[in-house]
């Protein structure tokens, strides 16, 4: 009996049986009677984990031979989800999977649903950094994540009486088989200490770097299967350890808590990922890290380098580095110190190397989240690294001040040291000077990177400014999550689409086929169906398949205006409940998405809308009309299960705020209609699936701006109509907190005494029409579907395989090894 | 600790048995060197090829060998592994210390 797949050719069904089964008993030991699902989902990695590694080391070595140009994609986040199930896709073993579990009496959808969703990542950033690994395996380009190991991911989250609470989510305590510890390949990185000015022999200027601490950084690669199985890269995620298991000086004396203490201490660095919007400035830790995994990576991209036989000045002709966001720029500094430092090339040299090889994504418009860390900091942790970017900064300003003689107030702006109020670094700053390129993530993004973020740097050096409108990738995001309509969408079109996208386009005609359209409506209410089983599952609340599923899914932030959501509901309910006007198609609106612990105010969001829900769901009145469900603890997994199932799509940030968006793309790939704002890559959206196909409402980016100016607009709206009165009058006298009437005070006065910064009340009657008018056409179910059809058609430019190869043609050169 | 060492003409071989040269033996091994360089061992090739790890406190203690030498004799690495010879580079150091390959190269410098 062959126990062990053959690495070149599809496994049988019977050869994977008994891989699983060998597997089951012999690797984790277990009674085949007794074994858990959770085993054979064990089992079932294991056994394709071989052929995957053994295409990973092809994939190498056809890269060697090749000597071909790299890129390293380095992010503070990957959340890559759960890998089983995505895997088998894409070698295309799913089916087979499916016949051999059936073999077991076992459902393959019942043991993939075991597998714990890494949450390393809080997300859209670093699920970007997911799709782009897909994407790179699956179009052949040579091309390897970078990140770090986080023991705990985002945190779990759950509800207590509505409110959010965290748990920590330590997402490996079990192991996963997804890593391979590369012990081997640890790299030594020193943090603090200090640097001492010397001459070396020659009677040159030669800082020694002096009393440093030292973290081991320990890799681990996570196999990345590219469409097909034909090329795997990985993901290198790094943990920090003590550099002996402990201090055994501080052993032998004694000492053993103090010797556990410091060794805790160090391996706290790759211990827990930070959430989003939680203070950056002055964590200590979060700095190191940042350090921590960009030192790691270079110092492997270099070693890797190395072992190609190429002479350092090659580096930037062989070597890319994309900083996903601010996080990484530290490389910059990390890349100059070992080409100056390490590998003796004068500075000039050293800096064309290193604007050669790196690049910078910009994520954020929010001048306030662009990251700063104090130089006390910088000093105190990276004495030679501080030094290196004041040299940056020296000679950057000294190209600034030939530009533009005189202007210090330029020269201020554009710094990389800001010197007033706090004496701070800024890491774009630094990533801009230190990059090829900068792009936005959006069309509109990148406009206002240019004009509003960053205009000084745009006009000193415009041709580095450029957009890459972000993707996703199809193959997690509707062959995996969505197989029904995958395997309509085969049948009639051929099983290309997969990896070439563009071919959706042929579906655009079946939108007047009413037997294809048909198909299409079962398998989205079949979607629903299923959904409607995990969200009672999850919440105990059973809602209509047959009603709109509206869903509202991503972190929850005030600028993504889940409150919005919220205030319109109530509107609905209020409508309902004191107009006696029914709506004009049953709603259900599906909530998922963190708040960052410390954001108290859009943790109270969170408790509003479960305060909603519960009045809502309870109403025996009215929740045949209209039923509100939270669903906890969102991550990839969740957003698997309830994008194939959205009606309507909610991307309804305040224009000027949302990068991009990718939610926004997966639920439109998956024939959700969307109601959005122009913002981000809404834009992108409406232009693509036509104005018919979309809802658009709201204030544009402009007239955000210039309605801020122009005064209280919210106090305005409150005054001049009455639903909006009402709602906040409502929300404000405890009519959806009857236990503790003025709970929702903080987000009564963010509307009306602070100004409504992100311009809920402006919005909402434009918004509430648009709803009344979807709602009103979602009732013809035949000319909805077709309408959705039109959006999952025309999604091709929303594919990260577009994203990649412009990536790879108009910033990083780089070719596919085939 | 361990150390082994043996006169070769002029110089003194020293030989570091130990795989890591870091705080738990760092004085230690400055204590022993001073010691014999204070004995009029002036000039010293010190053979590294065992070690595999160096910490700060290691190279803080090499570095206050060489500057005990100072100007009366000469301190020569041997043997300087991958692992060390990355410290000694990242900190500059490697433009402070004479390194050889091996033994013979540095008793002929």
């Amino acid at each position: 009996m062959a126990l062990k797949l053959k690495a070149n050719a599809a496994p049988t069904r019977q050869a994977l049986l008994n891989a699983v089964n060998y597997h089951v008993e012999v690797t984790l030991a277990k009674n085949p009677q007794s074994a858990e699902l959770e085993d054979y989902q064990l089992a079932l990695a294991l056994a394709i984990r071989q052929p995957i590694l053994h295409a990973m080391n092809a994939t190498e070595a056809r890269v060697r031979e090749a000597n071909a140009k790299q890129i390293h994609y380095l992010s503070m986040e990957f959340l890559i989800g759960r890998l089983l199930a995505n895997n088998l896709r894409n070698l295309k073993l799913y089916d087979v999977c499916a016949e051999a579990a059936s073999d077991l009496g076992l459902d393959l959808a019942d043991i993939l649903e075991t597998e714990v969703d890494p949450a390393l990542g809080n997300g859209g950033l670093g699920r970007l950094a997911a799709c782009f690994l897909d994407s790179l395996a699956s179009l052949s380009y040579p091309g390897y994540g970078y990140g770090i190991n986080y023991q705990y991911g985002l945190f779990r989250q759950s509800f207590a009486n509505g409110f959010q609470r965290e748990q920590p989510d330590n997402w490996a305590a079990h192991g996963t088989p997804w890593q391979i510890e590369r012990r081997e390949q640890s790299s030594m990185i020193p943090i603090y200490g200090r640097v001492d000015a010397a001459m070396d022999e020659h009677g040159h200027f030669n800082p020694h770097w002096m009393e440093w601490k030292s973290l081991i950084g320990v890799p681990s690669d996570v196999p990345v299967v590219g469409y097909g199985g034909h090329c795997v890269n990985f993901l290198r995620l790094y943990s920090a350890r003590a550099p002996g298991e402990f201090d055994m000086a501080i052993f032998n004396g004694g000492d053993y808590l103090r010797a556990m203490e410091q060794q805790v201490q160090v391996e706290t660095v790759s211990k827990v990922l930070y959430p989003s919007d939680s203070a950056a400035a002055g964590r200590e830790l979060r700095f190191i890290q940042e350090y921590f995994f960009v030192a790691c990576a270079m110092r492997d991209i270099f070693r890797r380098h190395h072992a190609t036989g190429a002479p350092i000045e090659e580096f930037g002709n062989r070597n890319a580095l994309q900083l996903n966001d601010t996080h990484p720029a530290m490389a910059v500094a990390e890349l100059m110190r070992t080409l100056v430092d390490e590998h003796d090339l004068p500075w000039e040299q050293a800096w064309q190397i290193t604007r050669q090889s790196t690049a910078y994504t910009n994520h954020t418009l929010l001048p306030e989240a662009l990251e700063k860390w104090p130089v006390a900091l910088f000093e105190r942790v990276l004495p030679r690294h501080l030094d290196i970017v004041y040299e940056v900064n020296r000679r950057f300003l000294e190209e600034v001040d030939a530009r533009y003689p005189g202007d210090t107030e330029r020269l201020r702006r554009m710094s990389i040291v800001q010197e007033w109020p706090h004496k701070e670094i800024r890491m774009a700053h630094l990533a801009i000077v230190g990059s090829h390129s900068v792009n936005g993530v959006a069309e509109m993004h990148s406009e206002l990177v240019k004009s509003q973020l960053v205009p000084d740097f745009y006009e000193l050096w415009p041709d580095r400014f450029n957009n890459k409108t972000n993707g996703v990738t199809p193959r997690r995001w509707l062959l995996n999550c969505n197989h029904r309509l995958a395997n309509l969408i085969t049948e009639a079109i051929g099983p290309k689409w997969a990896a070439d996208l563009e071919l959706l386009a042929e579906l655009a005609p079946m939108a007047k086929n009413s037997s294809f359209l048909h198909q299409f409506q079962k398998v989205k209410l079949q979607n629903k169906t299923d959904l409607v089983q995990k969200v009672r599952e999850a919440t105990g609340v059973t809602i209509d398949p047959a009603s709109m599923f509206d869903v509202q899914i991503k972190r929850v932030h005030e600028y993504k205006r889940q409150l919005l959501n919220a205030l319109h509901i109530m509107h609905l309910y209020l409508r309902l409940k004191e107009d006696n006007v029914a709506l004009p198609t049953p709603k259900t609106f599906i909530f998922s998405g963190k708040a960052a612990p410390g954001y108290a105010l859009a943790k109270l969001i969170i408790k509003l809308i479960n305060n909603i829900a519960r009045l809502v769901n309870g109403d025996r009145a009215i929740n045949q009309q209209l039923r509100v469900v939270f669903y906890p603890d969102y991550k990839v997994s969740v957003a698997e299960a309830i994008v194939p199932a959205a009606d309507l799509s909610e991307q309804i940030s305040t224009a000027g705020y949302e990068a991009s968006g990718t939610g926004n793309m997966k639920l439109a790939m998956n024939g959700a209609l969307t109601i959005g704002t122009l913002d981000g890559a809404n834009v992108e959206i409406a232009r693509e699936v036509g104005r018919k196909n979309i809802y658009i409402f709201g204030h544009t980016a402009d007239e955000v701006i210039l309605a801020r100016q122009t005064g209280d607009a919210a106090r305005l709206v409150y005054e001049s109509n009455a639903d909006v009165r009402r709602v906040i009058d409502q929300l404000a006298a405890g009519r959806f907190s009857p236990e503790d009437p003025g709970l929702f005070a903080p987000i009564v006065q963010s509307l009306l005494d602070h100004g409504d910064y992100y311009m809920h009340l402006a919005d909402f009657a434009d918004y509430a029409a648009k709803h009344e008018q979807a709602a009103g056409d979602f009732n013809n179910h035949r000319a909805w579907a077709a309408r959705a059809l039109v959006n999952v058609a025309r999604s091709a430019h929303f594919s990260s395989d577009r994203t990649i190869r412009e990536y790879a043609d108009q910033i990083w050169d780089l070719k596919q090894v085939i | 600790m361990v150390l082994e060492d043996h006169a070769e003409g002029d110089f003194l071989v020293v030989s570091l048995k130990d795989k890591r040269l870091d705080a738990v033996i760092a004085s230690n091994f400055r204590e022993a060197m001073v010691e014999r360089i204070d004995r009029g061992q002036q000039k010293i090739v010190l053979d590294l090829s065992g070690v595999l790890f160096l910490d700060s406190s290691g190279l803080g203690a090499v570095v206050a060998v060489l500057k005990h030498v100072g100007a009366r004799g000469c301190l020569h690495l041997c043997g300087v592994t991958p692992a060390v010879m990355a410290v000694l580079k990242l900190t500059r150091m490697d433009r402070v210390f004479k390194t050889y390959p091996t033994r013979e190269a540095a008793l002929a410098a």
